[in-house]
């Protein structure tokens, strides 16, 4: 009979619910869970910021206080990953947390405050401290002076230079 | 190596669309530029004479590039493995072209929605009303058009609902309108059913409900890596194939050749999805009809394949593992073996719970003979998928137009020719049973490749057309890649948009009590369907019935 | 909100709202009543009217066209209330959030409201995830309930200050008269 099967079948499998939240769950290695920012390694560079498909993370520079502040909202996050593939120093990085339930919008959010450096010229902060010793590393010592004056500055210089050369 | 898409075109067919204008081979299709008044002669030639299958229409603002509009119509030719795209360019001064409705009538839905869209208007279209905007949207306010912003924002307030519902037979008749919220099905849609006594003799569709503007957000915000991303969540079932659809006409517009491996994951994680479809479905359908119990079951059947993704890629649902050019994710060794034994014993047991749930007299008298479609129907209406399939189409993306690791693969196309309720159950039974043995013997075969090909130029301008077989039948993409790293126009067509017309011709003459088998048996995926914008529906305060009602029979008028 | 009271202690039924997402969390929902995750351990039923409910789950991002039908849904379910914001698109608005179809998640709706009806929000949990576990949402609830505590807060940090002298081991030893040359060149000339 179709019906007592189904009895049969019951008594075979027993109870497959599991005991959740009293016992913890169990997830896999490849599990994609909050993203992160380690807030020692990261550089303020926004390479996650582009990447990020849902505008989750933001970069929004405070000029007065001279702090870039990288924030990450788990709200709106999609939890793909673009983010930890984007960042050159591998700040980012999605745990396995899946538990992330608040009581409140504003405790979904992490922010990193990194202090920018003022251009040398014209005294506006422009990038930040961690950026520029990063790219500083890269570069011949004589070249390095150059990354401590903010772009609109570097325009200028070259146009200095430039007219100065066809002089 | 041959390129995949190379397959052996028909001489036929392109001496057919020569005759109409220049064609063009574009990766799997051939584009055809014709006069905007050869439309519905083409669309004749090519459904009626040739055999082949409509499967929507596109429009696009290329007013920035070339000063014109373009209407794109997409057909399907199984018979040479290749799809046609007829390309009609409209001065914008007098976007006007002949409609292909009165030829194909179901071809309705995909001009309403150029129109509401683009503003290209159809002379000679049977019903020539909004479909996709709300009803006090204002007039000439196109979204897909170039000069329209995506993030302008514009809510419609004070929405009270007059929906324009036939009223002589509202007077005649009584009225039972289902939905926008009740607790069986899971998405805001609306139908409305004039019944006399038992019997219902006409129903209404008002959905769109889930309209979130993607194709616009794509095109503006997004860059042609981004949008899998967004793709996959059209669907809270079937993103998976969306994302690989989108990847797939790029990759065709581009000419990238993507890994071996590349492919036979793409396809192992596709026929994942549809395994997990198809239970939900057949879950899903046992409780409209009352059966809880074998809901209960099936959903048990199906957790494992659930945690199986899980452990594949990270995430029960969104995948997340395609980029244009190949995978982002890898199948390790050992999860091979483990997916191997989850498999097997899904197959076991859906085996064994089948056969217990079709002893059920009760159960199998709901379904038999309930929600008929004939062939003739299934075919003007153009419906895909196992609604086709339980009405004798023999159609099938993986079979007629090969795309990932298909047509390597070993498998058997299931057709009934019942085109009952029944029909499709069983449709979809044995397409779990074959979706097991395909990924099997993918899993088995794995070749040892690369995953991801980035050895690409975006070229702009470029059209392609992906097309794949989702869980609920054939969904189609066709893109045109733009400046930059960016998509100019995308357009995804899910398979729900082809069949949701079928069910009002199926409620017509049915019960009442089977009106909820009837809508759920074509399986619809209500956010699939709604990413343009929507309607407004008559609220049904006063005369709500509670879908649970519905089911029970409880209903009193 | 005040997790003693009765109303949080016994158990919930639910009145599930789509608000136009894509139906993954919905799926997790109806996942969450079925024999893996079993919700009903807790009380919780799903019911198909919104007089019924004492909790609303709340998914998608809010479109155009749901929006009076949300609102009168919402305002159907009697006080008190509670609300479970269940995924990206509810907690913020996802991945479309700023689309001209879409409102923008549940904290837009509760403005939407403030400002239209002058209805202050209800209680809300928040789950994101996108979709999110079948165990994050049993999760969500127990935390109304008070069966769990909540391990999620704001973090911030701010680097300790910093000034030009920390880069002195990178820079060139006259840097500072070459950086005095740059300022003077760039003043005469502009």
């Amino acid at each position: 009979m179709g019906r007592l099967g189904f009895i049969k079948d019951y008594l075979r499998y027993g109870v497959v619910t599991e005991k959740y939240p009293y016992e913890p769950v169990p997830t896999p290695e490849t599990f994609r869970g909050k993203p992160v920012i380690d807030s020692s390694k990261c550089l303020g560079c926004g390479a996650c910021v582009n990447a990020c498909p849902a505008n989750a993370l933001s970069i929004e520079d405070d000029l007065r206080g001279g702090i870039r502040w990288v924030r990450l909202f788990i709200g709106r996050c999609i939890y793909c990953g673009r983010c930890a593939d984007a960042c050159p120093v591998g700040a980012i990085e999605l745990s396995r947390e899946f538990e992330l339930s608040a009581l409140e919008s504003k405790d979904l959010i992490q922010e990193v405050g990194l202090r920018m450096v003022k251009c040398v010229i014209c005294g506006k902060p422009f990038t930040t401290y961690r950026l520029v010793r990063e790219v500083m590393r890269e570069l011949s010592p004589d070249e390095r002076v150059l990354t401590l004056v903010c772009p609109e500055c570097r325009a200028k210089l070259t146009a200095v230079n430039t007219s100065f050369a066809r002089w | 190596m041959q390129h995949s898409w190379v397959t052996n075109g028909c001489r036929e067919l392109v001496d057919l669309l020569s005759r109409y204008g220049s064609v063009e081979e574009v990766g799997n299709a051939y584009l055809v530029k014709v006069r905007a008044e050869d439309l519905p002669e083409v669309a004749n030639e090519l459904q009626w004479g040739l055999g082949g299958y409509y499967s929507t229409s596109v429009g696009a603002d290329f007013r920035p590039i070339d000063g014109t509009y373009k209407l794109y119509h997409i057909f399907s030719v199984p018979q040479c493995s290749r799809y046609v795209v007829t390309q009609a360019s409209l001065p914008p001064s007098l976007p006007k072209a002949p409609s292909i409705t009165p030829v194909i009538p179901g071809a309705n839905w995909g001009e309403r929605e150029v129109r509401d869209m683009v503003g290209i208007e159809f002379e000679g279209h049977p019903e020539p009303k909004r479909l996709v905007l709300p009803h006090n949207w204002p007039e000439g306010i196109h979204p897909l058009r170039k000069d329209f912003p995506y993030d302008r924002k514009l809510i419609i307030e004070g929405v009270d609902d007059e929906v324009e519902h036939v009223d002589e037979l509202a007077r005649k008749y009584q009225v039972v309108p289902i939905g926008p919220y009740h607790p069986a099905l899971h998405e805001p849609e609306y139908f409305e059913l004039y019944v006399d006594g038992e019997v219902v003799v006409e129903a209404r569709y008002k959905g769109f409900m889930v309209h979130r503007g993607i194709e616009k957000v794509a095109e503006s915000r997004m860059t042609l890596n981004q949008v899998p991303f967004i793709a996959e969540r059209i669907c809270g079932i079937c993103g998976f194939t969306h994302s690989c659809c989108y990847c797939q006409a790029v990759e065709s517009a581009l000419r990238i050749e993507v890994p071996e491996r590349a492919k036979y994951v793409r396809t192992i994680l596709l026929e994942i999805e549809r395994i997990h479809s198809h239970l939900l479905w057949m879950g899903v359908a046992l409780h409209v009809l009352g059966f809880d119990t074998g809901f209960m079951a099936y959903w048990r059947i199906r957790e494992p394949v659930m945690r199986l993704a899980e452990e594949l890629t990270g995430n029960r649902k969104t995948y997340g593992a395609n980029v244009v050019g190949g995978v982002r994710w890898d199948i390790r060794e050992d999860h091979v073996e483990k997916a191997l034994r989850i498999l097997r014993r899904v197959r076991e047991e859906c085996v064994a719970l089948t056969e217990k749930v079709l002893k059920i007299k009760e159960v199998v008298s709901r379904m038999k003979g309930v929600g008929y479609l004939s062939r003739e129907d299934a075919r003007r209406i153009c419906v895909v998928g196992p609604t086709a399939r339980a009405s004798g189409l023999d159609i099938d993306v993986r079979r007629d137009h090969p795309y990932a690791a298909y047509g390597e693969l070993d498998f058997r196309v299931p057709v009934r020719d019942e085109g009952d309720v029944l029909a499709r159950f069983l449709v979809r039974y044995e397409e779990v049973l074959e979706s097991v043995s395909i990924v099997e013997q993918a899993l088995q075969n794995l070749p040892k490749t690369p995953l991801i090909n980035e050895d690409y130029e975006v070229v702009p301008l470029r059209i392609g057309v992906g097309a794949t077989e989702a869980p609920r039948g054939e969904d189609v993409h066709l893109v045109v890649t733009g400046l930059g790293n960016k998509v100019y126009r995308w357009r995804p067509r899910a398979p729900s948009y082809n069949n949701i017309p079928a069910t009002l011709y199926m409620l017509k003459g049915a019960y009442l009590a089977d009106a909820p088998i009837i809508i759920a048996s074509i399986d619809p995926c209500f956010s699939c369907t709604d990413h343009c914008l929507v309607i407004d529906v008559r609220s049904g305060s006063s005369r709500f019935v509670s879908f649970r009602e519905l089911v029970r029979g409880g209903y009193r008028g | 909100m005040g997790r003693g009271d009765g109303l949080y202690r016994k158990s919930l039924w639910v009145f599930h709202m789509n608000t136009g997402g894509c139906n993954g969390c919905d799926i997790e929902v109806i996942n969450v009543l079925t024999p893996w995750q079993d919700v009903e351990r807790f009380g919780i039923k799903l019911v198909g009217s919104p007089r019924h409910a004492d909790a609303i789950l709340f998914t998608g991002p809010v479109t155009n066209e749901v929006l009076p039908r949300a609102v009168r849904a919402f305002m159907a379910v009697p006080e008190p209330k509670v609300v479970v914001a269940i995924g990206s698109c509810a907690c913020g608005g996802g991945i479309w959030h700023d689309s001209y179809s879409v409102l923008g998640g549940i904290d837009r709706f509760y403005d939407y409201l403030r400002k239209r009806y002058g209805i202050e929000p209800p209680p809300t949990v928040y789950v994101p995830g996108c979709p999110p576990r079948p165990e994050a949402i049993i999760y969500g609830i127990c935390l109304l309930r008070g069966l769990v505590k909540g391990k999620q807060r704001r973090e911030v940090y701010v680097e300790g200050e910093v000034d030009l002298s920390s880069l002195k081991d990178l820079l060139p030893p006259d840097w500072v008269v070459r950086t005095d040359l740059m300022r003077r060149w760039v003043r005469w000339f502009t």
